[in-house]
């Protein structure tokens, strides 16, 4: 008998490929396989890719039979988001727009993690375009959480939280507009990171909202996220990318760097928020004595701008969608509405009957507030805003050294729970300040709620371009709570562990 | 105020999308309770402070020269790949001005 892949972490698994106790080829199968079984219940993926596993499979035991040293996530299985562009797959952002549309070239992010030497298994189901926290605005089908198959996965990067939790890869990529990476990762009891905006290319990825947007890993561990963050940002800036920034590097190297002495924020408002989940609650203060217990001292921090946060995102992320989703006409690519009898015509229906419902109602609102008259009055506010709470930002990390907070302020709901879009919203209530102040963040699971047996979650709050001390705290929230609990930190959702998946 | 169908139906023409009639009712109560929610931005046009359009504050517009990336540039047939009607190497569309009412 052999091993399940899904017990293995990234880091085990390139280690292993690199000593020869498997080949990439045989893990490449063994992830197939999990999908084959798993796939029909988690629903994760748009798109499974065998041959483009298993060609990247075979150029990394090529490698290895010549005696090269290998690349540092070597036969790693990997799902990619579906809006990122991988050369041989098509790149929908789970919307009938882009249905047929065939990825041109590769993704600057894509490309790196493929560098690295990981095997991409698939393209993820996500919200259409990204517009959503719980993956039901897909325009193919939903995605389950792995921990309960009647409830969201959380969203946009749906699709990517749940082939992690599900065991069916150890990394996939997603990316976090307002919250899309670290939302999914709570509810799907994953680690989820969103960098400092400008540490990761967004060159090849379907653009939502430009000045928010930014790519970032999903792993079972702090650890593998850490080298998923190393292999995005190996090769630095990217000239593709004109707001790719040089990254610090070195995040895994400095995981396990002692936190004693160093300063944690909390907020008290927040711990009293409305909808705060009684067990998420607990969590954070189960993360924050945890913390303390490792040397860390606990510092009140206020941040009194943060209500408008939510306002501010939703006039800035639907004003720039609207710009944004602005290309597709119908022309270059995406849905062509047949018979027209001139271009005006195409382009409306094109993008009436291109979009689903969701993807509408964003670009008409963000239309709204950039119409005359209009947007001096939100726009203006929404950025001032946008000062306020970087500046609010600065002023805390001025007393301290990351900011502990929750992600999601429930466990994963039902699907149709949240039917009224503007009540959505208020679910990425956490998530949203740091997309605006452009700084890090990142999910942390904390085991299962005792209310709900659902995953439940912290999210740590860094400084801007300080994400690998923010992965240090991450990685010491992971082991105190690994130690309370008795387990090797993240765990695969237990209906799904070793179902397929063997190493032969 | 809040937003007529009438209102919609013209934001629907500058955003180009082809609303029917129930789908602008629809949207009609959407934006109104959309524009509720963004109501506590308003406070902030007051502020005596900058505006901030981006999270990195000091980004220029990066430029190039002025020619040909021939490793980067798409083939023309890749180009046209993904387009819904293409002729002659280029992208075809209907008329832009005649056959219709616009």
């Amino acid at each position: 008998m052999g091993i399940s892949l899904d017990t293995l972490t990234a880091a085990q698994i390139a280690a292993g490929v690199a000593a020869g106790k498997f080949t990439a080829t045989e893990v490449a199968r063994a992830a197939l396989s999990a999908i084959e079984t798993r796939e029909a219940d988690v629903q994760a993926f748009l798109q499974v890719t065998p041959e483009l596993a298993l060609e990247a499979a075979a150029r990394v035991d090529a490698l290895r039979a010549a005696g090269e040293s290998l690349p540092p996530l070597a036969g790693v299985p990997l799902a990619i988001k579906d809006n990122m562009n991988l050369a041989g797959t098509r790149t929908t952002c789970a919307s009938r727009m882009l249905e047929n549309y065939e990825s041109p070239y590769t993704a600057t992010c894509v490309r790196r993690m493929l560098d690295a030497g990981c095997l991409p298994v698939g393209k993820a189901n996500m919200d259409e375009f990204a517009f959503g926290s719980s993956t039901e605005s897909s325009a193919f089908h939903r995605t389950n959480n792995p921990w309960d198959l009647e409830r969201v996965p959380g969203g946009s990067s749906g699709g990517s939280a749940a082939a992690v939790a599900a065991g069916m890869t150890a990394l996939a990529l997603g990316s976090d507009t307002g919250g899309s990476i670290r939302q999914p990762a709570a509810l799907c009891g994953v680690v989820g990171m969103k960098p400092t905006y400008g540490v990761v290319s967004r060159y090849g990825v379907v653009a939502f909202g430009s000045s928010l947007d930014q790519v970032g890993p999903f792993g079972r561990t702090v650890e593998d996220v850490a080298l998923a963050l190393d292999a995005l940002t190996a090769g630095g800036r990217d000239p593709f990318d004109g707001t790719s920034q040089e990254a610090e590097g070195g995040f895994a190297a400095h995981i396990d760097d002692d936190i004693a002495g160093l300063r944690v924020g909390v907020i008290p408002a927040f711990m009293e928020a409305e909808g705060l989940a009684p067990e998420v609650k607990a969590a954070v203060e189960g993360a924050l004595r945890t913390l303390e217990a490792q040397g860390a001292k606990l510092v009140e921090v206020d941040l009194p701008h943060l209500d408008a946060a939510i306002a501010a995102y939703y006039v800035i992320g639907p004003a720039e969608a609207f710009s944004n989703l602005a290309r597709f006409d119908g022309v270059r690519y995406g849905y062509q509405e047949a018979g027209c009898t001139n271009l005006a015509e195409q382009s409306s229906k094109s993008r009436a009957h291109g979009f689903g419902a969701e993807a509408k109602r964003r670009q008409m609102l963000g239309a709204y507030l950039l119409s005359s008259g209009v947007y001096d009055k939100y726009y203006y506010a929404a950025q001032k805003a946008r000062s306020l709470i970087t500046e609010d930002y600065a002023r805390a990390y001025e007393q301290v050294d990351v900011i502990l907070m929750p992600a999601s302020p429930t466990t994963a709901f039902k699907f149709g729970e949240l039917s009224d879009p503007t009540q959505m919203y208020l679910s990425d209530m956490f998530t949203i300040s740091i997309n605006i102040a452009g700084n890090g963040g990142i999910t942390v699971p904390c085991g299962v709620g005792a209310d709900s047996g659902l995953p439940v979650a912290v999210q740590l709050v860094g400084r801007a371009f300080d994400d690998r001390r923010l992965l240090t705290f991450a990685r010491a929230v992971e082991r105190g709570h690994a130690q309370a609990a008795g387990v090797p930190g993240c765990v695969v959702a237990p209906d799904f562990a070793g179902k397929g998946g063997e190493l032969a | 105020m809040a937003l007529t169908e009438d209102d919609v139906r013209g934001i629907a023409e500058y955003a180009t999308i082809a609303l029917d009639e129930s789908e602008l009712t629809e949207m009609t109560a959407y934006l109104n309770d959309a524009v509720e929610m963004l109501e506590p931005i308003l406070q902030y046009a007051a502020e005596d402070v900058e505006p901030t359009f981006h999270p990195i504050g000091d980004l220029s517009n990066v430029m190039r020269s002025d020619a040909v990336d021939a490793d980067r540039a798409l083939a023309t047939e890749d180009a046209l790949a993904n387009a819904g009607a293409a002729r002659d190497g280029q992208f075809r569309v209907p008329s832009i001005l005649g056959g219709g009412d616009r």
